[in-house]
């Protein structure tokens, strides 16, 4: 096989992949960095470093938890480099509150603004377990904790999230 | 008590949806980056890294639990699953005939007798179903389809009455799958190992809506 013919496969992979996969990562990394914009940089780079070390993933059934790691470290990653204080929710820039405002619906916002409140460590798991569809064993490894503590965090997760929803 | 369980977990369940679509944020049109030239003929591949998702004791206790399940079952003294993956798993190797290749569609006719309305409306859209039986698994009723993959049959189990908290993996010699709740009740999708389930379950989930 000559390396055009290699490369091309190479790329026709790549493309059905991120095509499958594009939404989950964006998705994910909103969650995660609670801000349109750096949503977009964070996908862009984790597409950038998938190509890159496409080779390394032999089974494409894993695609989605390769992927979703890889904008886990790029999200990691950017706020490493950037430094970024935690997001005030009183005092949202205008990219984070592009997401908050997207297809408005009262009782949605209400709870997707209760989502974005929650502390980094409650929001992740939830993300991964209710959007992602993974268990808590796999949410577990993914992000190195105990499975006992993942359980703990969505409870408490949840618990605020009722709370909020029963103020609003 | 029981009650107030159901209650509880109905409540879970109804929050977790409302989660769910909270989450479903719109996505932007995807913007690939300017992806630089990769020379493959210096590429060389990782070794396959094996997924540890649980001690190595649990894998060999698994084992046994199952070579001991399948002794009894096949001497016929015993028929009962530890797991609803596992009964699934078996349930599927009770009718192999539904896992053919084919590309002619059941009658919609044929569908609605496998998914009474009184239980659930199934939208076909354009899925190739090829296979739809009325089955009773952990003995409850639970419509089994089949539709064509990528890399073969697809597995898709209805079951509106085995609630479940979280999605459970179906991990079998030859296929794989998950079991992702629904609802008050899941939805179980099985498929060849290769297969990608991932636009399947997707695709499934939004043709699904429980009646009862």
């Amino acid at each position: 096989m000559n390396s055009s013919s290699a490369e091309g496969k190479r790329r026709q992979r790549f493309d059905s992949l991120v095509g499958v996969f594009h939404q989950d990562m964006y998705r994910f990394a909103a969650w995660l960095c609670r801000d349109k914009a750096i949503a977009e940089d964070v996908v862009q780079e984790a597409l950038l470093r998938a190509w890159k070390s496409l080779d390394s993933l032999r089974d494409d059934a894993a695609a989605k938890h390769w992927l979703l790691t890889i904008v886990r470290r790029e999200n990691a990653r950017y706020f490493e480099r950037r430094r970024l204080e935690t997001v005030d929710i009183d005092n949202l820039t205008a990219s984070q509150a592009a997401l908050l405002a997207e297809t408005p619906n009262g009782e949605l916002d209400d709870l997707r603004e209760a989502i974005f409140g929650l502390d980094d460590d409650y929001r992740e798991p939830l993300v991964l377990q209710v959007l992602m569809g993974y268990s808590t064993n796999e949410i577990a490894e993914m992000m190195g904790l105990k499975q006992g503590a993942v359980l703990t965090r969505l409870h408490r997760a949840r618990h605020k999230l009722k709370d909020s929803v029963e103020d609003a | 008590m029981t009650g107030e369980h159901d209650k509880d977990f109905e409540q879970y369940q109804a929050l977790d949806l409302k989660i769910a679509k909270a989450l479903q944020i719109d996505v932007p049109e995807l913007r690939m980056p300017e992806l630089p030239s990769v020379d493959t003929a210096k590429v060389s591949a990782l070794p396959v890294r094996k997924r540890s998702m649980k001690p190595v004791w649990f894998a060999i206790a698994a084992t046994v639990v199952l070579a001991t399940s399948i002794s009894l079952r096949t001497s016929g003294l015993f028929k009962s699953y530890d797991s609803l993956p596992e009964e699934i798993l078996a349930h599927l190797d009770h009718e192999p005939g539904a896992l053919q290749v084919t590309d002619v569609a059941i009658s919609d006719e044929r569908l609605v007798r496998a998914v009474p309305a009184s239980m659930a409306v199934y939208d076909r859209g354009d899925a190739l179903i090829t296979y739809a039986q009325p089955c009773v698994i952990n003995g409850h009723d639970v419509p089994h389809l089949v539709i064509q993959g990528q890399h073969g049959p697809v597995t898709i189990l209805l079951m509106p009455s085995e609630g479940v908290a979280e999605a459970m993996p179906i991990d079998g010699d030859s296929v794989k799958g998950v079991i992702l709740p629904f609802g008050k009740g899941s939805i179980a999708i099985i498929g060849d190992r290769e297969e990608l389930l991932e636009p399947i379950q997707k695709s499934v989930l939004s043709s699904v809506s429980w009646t009862a």
